[in-house]
């Protein structure tokens, strides 16, 4: 995952500040014993401890309703943690004001798998909307939306409606709007949960390609057809606890969920 | 905020829910009309009271027995006043005639006496003289000793000061109201945009997205929508006062001596820069309200 990796510099939120060397050393994203209760007596996370170093790509994995979204959910700050830290680049972003949490989210890329693009905007619109918010210029905006479209392999199809495209391009799309701002982290929830196995795999590669460039990916699926096909590292989640697997299911013994979870 | 990116997206809104906005423009076009309608009203009325209040008329009533010398040293007197532009003499004969002429009771006046009507002196003062000047040379001419009485139609002006205030307290009332519908009619509209692009809103969140940011185009939308109601309520009036001004103007100049007149610059901004104002209001209103970022 290193070598010729590019590690970008962030604005660290908030407007014009950047991360310092030893912010860039550290691990980008840290979990310290993280609780979060939905229900007083049934905690829908329990002590999740996990660290994710710049660069990696990293599978969560979990039966429905385990916990993946709610994990996400505390790094973008939809939802705050009730005990424990979580650490992105070395700030708790538990204790953000809310005015923080925007300058946060524009280091994130966040995919979902019902895609949550427009439907009567154009794929560029789509796309184009994660810089505007940026008060990036439109000369550069047109550059990097045509850019981040080729990349998701939809060269030329800006001027296109979304309510047009096939569920697999309407995630390109979602993804292209992800990483066109060059987060330092690119959250997906089940990106592939709509899409057909097919589909799934040119999406997962597509992800790759861009954890490729040293954005850090965190992949939450449920589909382990899709997770046995890589060997990234996996941490799954089970009744709130994590348990992590270095490389992949298959060199765990057994294949089923329930085998990694304690 | 980016005020260029808020306008393109304002735009876009505008443009995908224009349904929504033009019935409400439609809406508070009329409430803006019927506040211009009152506005000018008042401002005709306040011209009429203008006009009438700058060519003043005094009369003086004379005493039956007034000496023909005193009479005429009180118009020596008044002709040489600078406010003064005409002094005409009119006799208990002349009063009797121009009174049966102008009378129109029902009834058979003919028998009535001259004696019946006093002499008088009646004093046209030159444009431009204020009422309050009038009132001060009125009251200086009653201590003549020719003069029973004095008319200066202080009562006739008061009646219409009385109306003036009633009728801008109407407009004031009014425009009361048509703020509060502005701010109701827009702030209902805006919370319709809201929930209709809500997926929008929550995607510009996800990606980062101030609150000023998600703001911004609504509050724009409202200020709009104020403005074009505002201006379409009074290209309205405009159209109306062309249609009806001429046939309205010779009536009125033979009942008032004045013409119709439209509402003034600093009125037509006020209304058009009211509207745009209030609309923002009312939309930054409910936007807070409604959209929990």
């Amino acid at each position: 995952m290193q070598g010729t990796k590019v590690v970008r510099p962030f604005p660290f939120f908030r407007a014009g500040a950047r991360a310092s060397q030893p912010q860039l050393s550290k691990p980008i994203l840290v979990l310290e014993d993280v609780y979060k209760f939905f229900r007083p007596d049934q905690p829908t996370l329990r002590g999740v401890g996990l660290s994710v170093e710049r660069g990696e790509f990293l599978f969560i994995t979990g039966p429905s309703g385990a916990g993946k979204s709610t994990l996400l959910k505390l790094i973008y700050r939809e939802l705050g943690v009730d005990e424990g830290r979580v650490l992105f680049c070395g700030r708790d972003i538990g204790r953000l004001t809310d005015k923080s949490i925007p300058f946060l989210r524009r280091n994130l890329g966040i995919v979902f798998q019902d895609f949550r693009i427009i439907d009567h905007w154009t794929v560029f619109e789509n796309v184009a909307v994660a810089l505007e918010i940026l008060s990036m210029p439109q000369r550069l905006i047109r550059s990097r939306v045509a850019e981040a479209l080729e990349r998701v392999g939809l060269a030329g199809r800006g001027p296109e409606r979304t309510s047009n495209l096939s569920g697999g391009e309407k995630q390109r799309v979602a993804v292209a709007r992800a990483i066109v701002p060059e987060p330092a982290l690119i959250l997906a929830d089940e990106p592939t949960g709509n899409l057909d196995p097919h589909l799934a795999i040119d999406i997962l590669t597509l992800f790759e390609e861009i954890n490729s460039t040293g954005t850090t990916v965190l992949f939450a699926t449920h589909d382990h057809s899709l997770i046995s096909k890589r060997d990234h590292r996996l941490i799954a989640i089970d009744e709130g606890r994590v348990v992590e697997a270095q490389q992949g299911l298959k060199h765990w013994p057994g294949s089923g969920i329930h085998t990694l979870v304690g | 905020m980016d005020m260029k990116s808020a306008i393109t997206r304002a735009r876009r809104g505008l443009r995908e829910e224009r349904r929504l906005y033009i019935v409400a423009v439609t809406s508070l076009a009329v409430a803006f009309l019927c506040l211009g309608a009152t506005l000018l009203g008042v401002t005709n009325l306040d011209a009429a009271a203008t006009r009438w209040g700058q060519s003043g008329r005094i009369t003086l009533f004379l005493k039956d027995d007034a000496d023909p010398q005193d009479i005429a040293q009180l118009r020596v007197v008044l002709e040489g006043l600078s406010d003064v532009n005409e002094v005409t003499h009119v006799t208990p004969e002349q009063a009797r005639a121009s009174f049966l002429e102008e009378a129109d009771v029902g009834a058979d006046l003919s028998s009535l006496p001259s004696e019946v009507f006093p002499a008088s002196l009646e004093v046209t003062l030159v444009q431009g003289v204020t009422r309050e000047r009038s009132e001060s040379i009125a009251t200086r001419l009653a201590q003549f000793r020719a003069v029973s009485d004095v008319e200066s139609y202080r009562s006739w002006f008061q009646k219409l000061d009385h109306l003036l205030w009633g009728a801008r307290m109407l407009a004031l009332g009014l425009a009361l109201l048509v703020m509060f519908c502005v701010v109701a009619v827009i702030g209902n509209t805006i919370r319709l945009a809201v929930a209709r692009r809500r997926q929008e809103i929550e995607v510009m969140k996800l990606c980062g997205a101030t609150n000023g940011f998600v703001r911004g185009p609504f509050v724009l939308e409202g200020m709009f929508q104020g403005f074009a109601s505002a201006l379409l309520a009074v290209l309205a009036l405009l159209a109306g006062y062309l249609a009806l001004h001429e046939s309205v103007d010779s009536t009125l100049a033979a009942l008032t001596g004045s013409r119709v007149v439209f509402l003034g610059a600093w009125t037509l901004l006020a209304l058009l820069a009211g509207g745009a104002v209030i609309g923002a209001i009312g939309s930054a209103v409910s936007v807070r309200r409604y959209l929990s970022v």
